[in-house]
């Protein structure tokens, strides 16, 4: 494996270079004032790099991080105070108590979105500094222990200060190192961007969002506690759950840049020694006038780097080398593409593969589904059809668990899944698309199909494989290193199709494939569809383009205001007067006349 | 407790928040309108306080009409900030990557406005001695503080203006089409940039003339804004992000959890209720109290 | 050309007396410079920010008493040297802070500081000084800053338990003279630290032990929305005494605010100089204040007059209060130390400190008792609270007698 390694290896090469000139640094210095800031930029790069993993990869931007920051700093030294326990012991039950704090608040938190979650977490800080306060704990002096002062974090050499930061600072790049480069970083970027294609593409949106806030809250600990020791001497409600330590936090990482470690190492090496250097020179003569240049600083790089340094800077550069074009680009367009059941049993052709059973779903009183009810054969295309507003869409999102119905219920593979998580349901083998492509836009075509891969994959490298494979299959390979805003809507179409078949299912929910296609586009796509089948995935498509429809399901359902009118093969339905007369008379006889012209 | 205890502390509670309704408004308005996050609204409030106080002990002008002299000039200021800076951070682009910047920019904002007042003005407290701050109105056995009544009347009268502002006119008309749909509004013809400009002017100015009525019993220093400005963002949040009648409500309530919070907590505790109650209406009602939006994920 | 050759050969001449004299110079002005020694000190303290107004005033304290020393000759055992002062700005943080003394006190050599006044600040500050060995000063009354075993912290305020103690005998002294018992006791105030440490021994020993029942317990946690309720509850126990701690300007506006217009007539006890600024008068009149007591550390005291005149000239202030008073004391008292030492290393200084006690001089005229000497804890010996009444919309040292510049006034509730 050491080639597959390699890459993610690479990574680690400037992590390893800032801690050298953090060490260098360390040891170059001399006054101590000098030191204590180079702790405080190792400290609030941490600090940021934290806030960085549940905002920037995560994208929930949390305003009340400085509640774990607090959590450490306080348990610990409430430890070192009742119970002379030592910070590096108290270190790791802080952080312990942080991750806790972190499923508490996450919980109920998670199930708001944007400028709401932001919110919400701001009030918890804001409450646990009132409640320190309640309980006594205004002002909590970290006890000097002059006989073992090592043992309680208590140097008398600034550089020990500097070290402990710094190897906080490593820990986290590192952390943050392999939340990039692995599963759970692409989950992430993957829900950031899109969170309900990211669950309908199997990843459980609320453990990966649940995973980073852990991961977050417990550095934000450690670094609070070390923060105590070597900043503070001094624990106070306001000085670790105050507003002005999850202000300082998010002034290193949206000035240095979000969503990438070196954004808060960089913030926090301009902002840091900025701050002091300004206290340091103007500050002490005319006092005041510190803040306003450090307040003008910050609207000045707002203005000229909104997105931040980091980002701007990459923006500058050259844009390294033009993705590279990909071999293969003529993909086989021939022969089925091979199902992979990932372990499950197989299905014999022909048997039950779904069964959807009086399904109904109301919004506000109107029924968009009635007591639907049908099967879906394994090896079979089965199509849904029905006018707008039919409740096609809507069937989609109760069967791959968007919605949940308010009665019946859909089994597959003979057990019930009404209730399941989307992206439970696609890891048990049902992928979908959507009407409207549901890219990640941030990420290139073959990331976008390695999240899919994740699902069967826990390897980077083996995702990329899997992932690649997908692309070859849809004739995709090509433009695997494009992002997407830079494709054509069939490019879009195959590679969300990719998308799903990267997550190996037994069963794929196409939602309006054709819809926007060329004629060629279409019979591309037709091409795809049969050959998904062939190869031994079942395949619901819902289309609107009726000649092709009938050119290409097995079977057909047709939905007319929330109810199933007809179920059966595309020659019978067609025919049946019902179905004819009341839904399809018209369009069938408008479509012909366009046929016609 | 007496029955009339439960009444004073009801009237207490409407009084407190009658203040925080109207600082909570322009604030509202600017979300509402913008989606920015203005950190530095409550230094323009502040600033809004001095003007009040510089009127009244300079020329003798009574705060309650101060707060309404400062109007027009924070009116201009709002349209000159907006001009010079918001307009870089605001409309098109990646939602979040522009709410990043306006937060880092209002923040640096704020510290400008702060320390420099501090520095000119210097960090001695202020007030406005009015006969009205110590005297109450009596109903029954329920006291009315009379500077605390007046400004609410006058928040009530503030915020009824803004609202038929918004409804009534076709510039308020414009206004809200901006708000809800950009888009199509720029599509008829409305210059959203300039409605942006708009709400950003009326924002600050309400805000300022809510630290005038404010500034009729309490104290001035450069730094009173920490004192309110998490509340304003949580009245907001407590009337639905953007909505105007929301924001005065969700202010109200914030006096009164404040005020009956004493009731069963200790008053240490006091603003631990709002925060509770604030989470509580998030968790179960995203949207807010006034909110639209049919949910906010 | 020639003349130009000339001034060539001036100028070249001039160079190597001038190079002449700067190499001799060190040797030539040695003895000079050990004569006439300046002594550096550190203010550390909010100069920008929420308490920014506090720091300034101890700043015009610490600059009055430079300016009193150096007019009267400088330090004479350092040759007449002169105090510099360095102020480093504490801000409005913990870690700005220390940020503040941890530069100040690495930049140059500095033998003594003087800060942080907020008692968080003045924890933190005081671990720097500590590890660099250098002589603080405080003024913070928090107990457990000199109970930590430091060598190097001056606490020269009564601590926060004692002055509770102190207060309430002298306040029940204030009462009996007046022909009134005090039996029921209110608590009213915010729960930062100052005021806490103050009212925890009343709270839960103090009052008990004098028989006094406690009514009214109200504790708030900054910013105080409203008052209403607290008043409520004072109007409807009529206590003998309210004890009140709202080190928040605003809070405490409300507070006296509401007090009136409810027209509860309940004689204040404040718990700290704060309630003492000139601000107060400004902002809400002499008719609220008036006789309103409160204990504070250090006053103006008898025979003070001249000092405060001075003063009030020199900076605009109304009157002097604790923030510069104490910090005047701080820098005399620095300036009898490095007399004593006759270094201004901060080891020697530290230790003359630790030996001095002053019975005379504007250190000791400035801090009741009188007398200036520290124990090995670091806490000035026999450091006694003072009383302090406004009196005609200004604050006068009424209690102890010996030093008081009026006579108290008290109205009881009834």
């Amino acid at each position: 494996m050491p080639a597959a390694l390699a890459p993610r290896l690479r990574g680690l090469v400037p992590i390893g270079l800032v801690v050298l000139l953090g060490l260098a640094l360390t040891f170059v210095l001399g006054e101590r004032y000098h030191h204590r800031i180079l702790t405080l930029v190792f400290v609030w790069a941490t600090m940021g790099l934290a806030w960085n993993i549940i905002s920037g990869y995560a994208g929930q931007t949390s305003f009340g991080h400085q509640a774990f920051f607090g959590v450490g700093a306080y348990v610990t030294v409430l430890l070192i105070v009742g119970l002379r326990l030592t910070p590096w012991l108290g270190l790791v039950a802080g952080a312990a108590a942080a991750v806790v704090a972190a499923v508490l608040i996450g919980f109920p938190t998670f199930r708001l979105a944007g400028i709401y979650f932001a919110l919400a977490t701001l009030a918890y800080p804001l409450i646990l500094r009132i409640v320190m306060e309640f309980l006594g704990y205004q002002e909590v002096p970290i006890p000097m222990v002059r006989d073992r002062p090592a043992l309680y974090m208590q140097f008398a050499d600034p550089r020990a200060y500097d070290l402990l930061a710094l190897a906080a600072l490593g820990g986290t790049l590192v952390l943050s190192h392999w939340i990039e480069t692995s599963r759970l970083g692409y989950a992430l970027r993957a829900l950031k961007e899109n969170e309900a294609a990211a669950e309908a593409t199997g990843v459980d949106t609320l453990r990966a969002k649940m995973l980073a806030y852990m991961l977050s809250a417990a550095p934000a600990a450690v670094i609070g506690v070390i923060y105590a020791h070597a900043i503070l001497f001094v624990v106070t409600p306001d000085s670790v759950f105050g507003v002005l330590v999850i202000v300082q936090t998010l002034v290193v990482c949206l000035v240095g840049g979000v969503g990438t470690k070196w954004g808060p190492v960089l913030g926090a090496a301009i902002m840091v020694p900025m701050s002091e250097t300004l206290d340091a020179t103007i500050g002490d003569r005319l006092p005041g006038i510190q803040g306003v240049v450090y307040g003008g600083a910050l609207v000045l790089v707002m203005l000229f780097a909104p997105e931040g340094i980091y980002w701007r800077l990459r923006a500058l550069l050259p844009s390294r080398r033009a993705a590279p074009a990909r071999a293969g680009a003529t993909a086989a367009t021939q022969g089925p593409i091979a199902a992979d059941l990932a372990g499950r049993a197989p299905v014999a052709r022909g048997a039950t593969l779904m069964d959807v059973r009086g399904v109904s779903r109301a919004f506000l009183g109107l029924h968009a589904l009635e007591d639907v009810s049908f099967t879906v054969r394994a090896g079979e295309i089965l199509g849904v059809i029905g006018p707008n507003g039919a409740g096609k869409t809507t069937l989609f999102n109760v069967l791959n668990g968007f919605l949940a119905p308010d009665a019946g219920e859909v089994r597959y593979r003979d057990a019930p899944i009404t209730g399941l998580r989307p992206s439970a349901i696609c890891r048990g083998g049902v992928g979908r698309t959507f009407q409207v492509v549901r890219a990640f836009p941030q990420m290139t075509v073959l990331e976008n199909v390695m999240v899919g891969a994740f699902v069967r994959e826990a390897a980077p490298d083996r995702a990329r494989q899997r992932a690649l494979g997908a692309l070859a299959a849809v004739g995709l390979e090509a433009r695997a290193d494009l992002v997407p805003s830079g494709l054509t809507t069939l490019d879009l179409r195959l590679m969300e199709l990719a998308r799903g078949l990267a997550t190996a299912p037994d069963l794929i929910l196409l939602d309006e494939p054709l819809a926007g296609l060329s004629r060629d586009g279409v019979e591309t796509m037709m091409a795809l569809v049969r050959r998904v089948r062939d190869g031994g995935v079942s395949v619901v498509i819902i289309e609107h383009t009726m000649y092709a429809v009938v050119q290409l399901v097995d079977r057909l359902v047709v939905l007319d205001h929330g109810r199933r009118v007809a179920e059966g093969a595309p020659g019978e339905v067609v025919r049946d007067p019902a179905v004819i007369e009341a839904y399809l008379g018209k369009r069938w006889l408008r479509h012909a006349e366009n046929l016609r012209r | 407790m007496s029955p009339g205890d439960l009444v004073q502390y009801v009237v207490t509670g409407l009084l407190v928040g009658g203040v925080y309704a109207l600082m909570s408004i322009g604030l509202a308005l600017i979300f509402g309108v913008m989606k920015v996050v203005n950190f530095a609204q409550g230094d323009f409030m502040m600033l809004g306080m001095y003007v009040t106080y510089f009127l009244a002990v300079g020329y003798g002008v009574d705060p309650l009409l101060g707060a309404l002299f400062t109007i027009p000039p924070f009116f201009l200021l709002g349209l000159v900030v907006h001009r010079t800076l918001l307009v870089r951070v605001t409309g098109g682009g990646d939602p979040q990557r522009l709410m990043d910047a306006q937060l880092i920019l209002t923040l640096g904002l704020s510290l400008i406005i702060t320390n420099a007042t501090t520095m000119i003005l210097t960090p001695m407290p202020r007030g406005i001695k009015t006969a009205y701050a110590t005297q109450a109105f009596a109903v029954g056995p329920v006291l009315l503080n009379q500077a605390r009544s007046y400004a609410f009347l006058m928040a009530l009268l503030l915020a009824g203006v803004v609202y038929v502002f918004l409804t009534r006119t076709d510039l308020g008309k414009a206004l809200r089409a901006a708000a809800d749909e950009p888009e199509a509004a720029g599509y008829q013809g409305i210059d959203v940039r300039a409605m942006h400009g708009l709400a950003f002017g009326v924002g600050i100015a309400l805000v300022a003339a809510a630290g005038g009525l404010l500034a009729t019993y309490h104290p001035i220093e450069p730094t009173v804004a920490v004192n309110f400005i998490v509340l304003m963002f949580v009245a907001v949040v407590l009337g639905g992000l953007g909505s105007i009648p929301g924001a005065f409500a969700g202010g109200l309530l914030i006096g009164l959890v404040q005020s009956l919070t004493l009731l069963v907590l200790p008053f240490q505790l006091q603003n631990v209720g709002v925060f509770i109650a604030f989470l509580l209406v998030l968790y179960l009602r995203p949207q807010g109290l006034f909110g639209q939006r049919a949910r906010a994920v | 050309m020639k003349a130009a050759g000339t001034s060539r050969g001036r100028g070249v001449r001039a160079l190597a007396i001038a190079t002449a004299v700067l190499v001799a110079a060190p040797a030539l002005l040695a003895p000079a410079v050990a004569r006439a020694e300046d002594l550096k000190i550190a203010l550390v303290a909010p100069l920008s920010g929420r308490w920014a107004r506090q720091g300034q005033l101890k700043k015009m304290g610490a600059e009055m008493a430079i300016a009193e020393i150096e007019a009267q000759g400088g330090i004479k055992a350092l040759g007449g040297g002169k105090i510099i002062l360095r102020e480093a700005d504490a801000g409005d943080s913990v870690e700005k802070a220390v940020s503040a003394i941890q530069r100040a006190l690495s930049r140059e050599k500095i033998s003594a500081g003087i800060g942080a006044w907020l008692s968080s600040f003045t924890l933190g500050v005081t671990e720097v000084s500590e590890r660099l060995q250098v002589p603080w000063f405080t003024l913070s009354y928090a107990d457990n800053i000199t109970e930590r075993g430091f060598k190097y912290t001056f606490q020269s305020s009564p601590v926060s338990s004692v002055q509770a103690e102190q207060a309430l005998d002298l306040v029940l002294d204030l009462a009996r003279r007046n022909g009134q018992t005090i039996k029921k006791a209110a608590i009213v105030g915010d729960n930062t630290a100052a005021t806490v440490f103050f009212f925890k021994p009343l709270r839960e020993k103090l009052l008990k032990a004098k028989g006094i029942e406690l009514v009214v317990d109200e504790i708030w946690t900054p910013p105080l929305a409203d008052a209403t309720a607290i008043v409520q509850k004072l109007r409807s126990t009529q206590p003998d005494i309210m004890f009140y701690g709202a080190t928040n300007f605003p809070d405490s506006i409300q507070v006296l605010q509401k007090i009136k217009e409810f027209g509860v007539k309940t004689p204040i006890q404040g718990v700290g100089a704060w309630l003492v600024t000139p601000e107060y008068v400004k902002t809400v009149g002499k008719e609220l204040l008036d006789n309103i007591m409160t204990v504070t550390a250090s006053h103006p005291l008898k025979g003070q007059e001249d000092l405060v005149k001075r003063f009030t000239q020199r900076t605009g202030e109304p009157f002097m209060t604790q923030d510069p008073l104490m910090t005047y004391a701080h820098v005399w008292i620095i300036k009898e130390a490095a007399e004593l030492a006759k270094s201004t290393d901060p080891k020697a200084i530290r230790d003359a400190v630790a030996k001095l006690d002053l019975k005379s001089g504007p250190a000791a005229g400035a801090l009741a008792p009188g007398r200036i000497r520290y124990d090995e804890r670091g806490r000035r010996i026999g450091a006694t609270p003072i009383i302090v009444q406004w009196q005609n919309g200004e604050p006068f040292t009424v209690v102890p007698a010996e030093l008081a510049t009026r006579k108290p006034v008290w109205r009881g509730g009834k």
